[in-house]
């Protein structure tokens, strides 16, 4: 069984936030609500200073203090290494959202961070939260696995687009947009980065690409320390180091 | 059944219970409403925490505090009950009570703020989540609210002896021990959150709750007299003149100091990333009211011979830490959520919170409720209901 996971080039990142539009899109997601987001950020002081860009999707870790907090088992791990919400058992308590050391997860029903709140122009009149002019097909909307149009008062996060992966073909190693055979199934965010930055495969294979670029590339994965074990690779090289923390210090 | 309960409700109690049930009732009532109105309009909306901030806001800050201190009105019963300071029986049934309509109140403003708080009936026991600290926090607290609300129920009909109502007894002690501690760890274990992440916080909160609870007892039984220590009958009125209290209360404080000053400092020295929030935190008004009016103050007054029997300081004391207490809990979770982790594309620093309208709402739904409960037990049940002591002769003490 595969072991899915992601590698970002931050090399060719160019922080153009395709990806976080095309998460959006796919995923009928809310302003703001960016499950795929990156993370703008200064180093340094004038004249010296630098803006940085950091892509940070779900990391669906192996080890997910987020399902390990939760109360109800609405999150949980998959077989395949998608850590998923169960929108029909979550209990709204926001414990996974304080426990993620990645901040990947949104509450449902909060302010909006872009004004106007588009639920509100777009209301629904059943369970989902808002009903948005642009949505997936009804068929692929599965609440068990936390795709979809969201109810209110639930967590949601980047699924890796398990709509799509948990279709692939059985024994695919990568699944590459350049396939055409392949490219309804890989994540959407994989799918419209333009300079090619992301790579989605099997990397508990040690032949597939995405592998072979963690090995041969020294990926890295973000905050170690935490024990968590994301299953998404960071390739540095001479972009300068992933960063350990985004706060700012007042020395 | 109706019909006694309605009795008593218009008959029993003293012009001090009556107004406070009046005014607690009406506050519950206006509070609820607009509460509901805030959810049932705009739901969770309304409410200013946020993903990439402060998720939980003042309802459970209000729940973490109201919850502690039910722990700590128990461990004030169970000096009596459990632990043979027999001082403490005249005192012991209503901080039972007391105990019981913290907690309920506790509840109450949790579920106020969860999602989808009934999913919790058959998510909680269908999941069984074992290695979340909140699945056990539910259930302990859960058994707890059983133990207690049987414990005063044997209380009620003058059982305080027996082999059932001691099992009863230690049973909610050490309910509310494992709870307490328990909740602690919902904080403590989350090592991403620096600012929450030591094996300590079970004992930090031990200590708190304890606190509380104690400055609850004193500020409530003194409620119950109309603050007019002449009004209390001579079990209550020994146990508030003597020093015995007060040295328990100013201990409480003084350790409590000792843990506060120990964490504004080692948040200051410190260069770990998430601990900044802390060293904010610490230069704050409110936390240095905290900790001179609502800590060092009562200590002193507390402490010192002169002052510490004396009616209006105990009640100023008890006032000062409610109030420092409250302002802890809140600068304690607000702290460890302001570091927005790897979240929002443009926070550049620490996120901000301020509770919306709504929330304080909620807040005050709780704090109503605690009185409103607190009242109806007053007019329902004689909670100044203590057992029969009896000398070495065998010739009964005290009575009520």
């Amino acid at each position: 069984m595969a072991k899915w996971g992601m590698v970002i080039d931050l090399e060719k990142c160019t922080g153009c936030q395709a990806c976080t539009a095309a998460c959006q899109m796919e995923n009928n997601r809310a302003p703001g609500e960016s499950w795929q987001d990156v993370l703008f950020y200064t180093e340094g002081e004038y004249p010296s200073g630098t803006l940085k860009w950091f892509p940070r999707p779900c990391m669906h870790c192996e080890n997910p203090s987020c399902v390990h907090v939760c109360p109800v088992k609405a999150t949980y791990k998959t077989e395949e290494g998608f850590v998923l919400i169960d929108w029909n058992r979550c209990i709204g308590c926001k414990y996974c959202v304080i426990a993620c050391p990645y901040g990947v997860r949104f509450y449902s029903d909060e302010k909006p961070l872009v004004e106007p709140d588009l639920r509100r122009i777009f209301p629904s009149g059943d369970d989902h939260a808002w009903s948005p002019p642009w949505r997936m097909p009804a068929q692929q909307e599965d609440w068990k696995h936390g795709v979809g149009i969201s109810p209110k008062g639930v967590v949601t996060k980047c699924t890796f687009c398990y709509h799509r992966v948990s279709q692939a073909p059985k024994g695919v190693k990568d699944l590459d947009p350049a396939d055409p055979k392949l490219r309804d199934y890989t994540p959407a965010c994989v799918v419209t980065c333009a300079p090619t930055a992301r790579y989605f495969g099997d990397i508990g294979d040690p032949k597939s690409n995405v592998s072979k670029l963690i090995a041969e590339k020294r990926g890295v994965r973000l905050l170690e320390q935490t024990g968590n074990k994301p299953q998404v690779y960071y390739l540095s090289g001479e972009a300068g180091a992933v960063p350990g923390s985004r706060a700012q210090k007042n020395s | 059944m109706y019909a006694p309960i309605m009795k008593r409700l218009a008959v029993n109690g003293t012009a001090t219970t009556n107004s406070v049930l009046a005014v607690s009732g009406i506050a519950l009532l206006v509070t609820l409403a607009a509460t509901f109105f805030y959810l049932i309009t705009q739901g969770h909306v309304a409410f200013n925490t946020r993903s990439e901030g402060v998720a939980w806001g003042l309802p459970i800050i209000t729940y973490v505090f109201l919850v502690l201190t039910s722990t700590g009105l128990t461990f004030i019963a169970s000096m009596a009950l459990l632990f043979g300071f027999d001082d403490f029986y005249p005192v012991a049934k209503r901080c039972v009570w007391l105990a019981v309509a913290a907690l309920v109140a506790g509840f109450t403003s949790l579920a106020l703020e969860l999602g989808h708080p009934f999913r919790m009936i058959w998510a909680l026991p269908t999941g069984m989540q074992y290695v979340s600290p909140m699945f056990w926090m539910g259930v302990f607290y859960s058994l707890y609210l059983g133990f207690l609300l049987l414990k005063f129920w044997r209380m009620e009909i003058g059982d305080w002896h027996s082999g059932l109502s001691r099992a009863l007894g230690a049973a909610s002690f050490v309910s509310v021990v494992i709870a307490h501690a328990t909740l602690g760890l919902v904080f403590g274990m989350m090592s991403m959150r620096p600012a929450w992440y030591s094996d300590m916080m079970p004992v930090y909160f031990l200590v708190t709750a304890a606190l509380s609870g104690a400055a609850f007892a004193v500020f409530f039984t003194y409620l119950a007299y109309g603050f007019d220590r002449q009004a209390m009958p001579s079990g209550v009125r020994d146990l508030k003149s003597s020093s015995r209290l007060p040295n328990i209360f100013a201990t409480l404080i003084g350790v409590t100091i000792l843990m506060v000053v120990s964490r504004a400092i080692t948040g200051y020295w410190t260069n770990l990333e998430g601990m900044q929030a802390v060293r904010e935190m610490v230069a704050s008004p409110w936390f240095q009211f905290e900790l001179w009016a609502g800590l060092v103050l009562p200590f002193v007054l507390m402490a010192t011979p002169r002052l510490q029997t004396e009616q209006k300081w105990q009640i100023l004391a008890s006032a000062l830490v409610i109030i420092g207490l409250f302002i802890g809990r809140y600068d304690y979770m607000v702290s460890g959520q302001r570091v927005p982790l790897f979240k929002g594309a443009w926070i550049p620093g620490l996120a901000e919170y301020t509770p919306s309208l709504a929330e304080w709402m909620i807040a005050l739904v709780a704090f109503s409720l605690v009185f409103f409960i607190y009242a109806a037990g007053e007019k329902l049940f004689n909670l100044a209901a203590a057992p029969q002591r009896e000398s070495a002769a065998g010739a009964p003490l005290a009575t009520t």
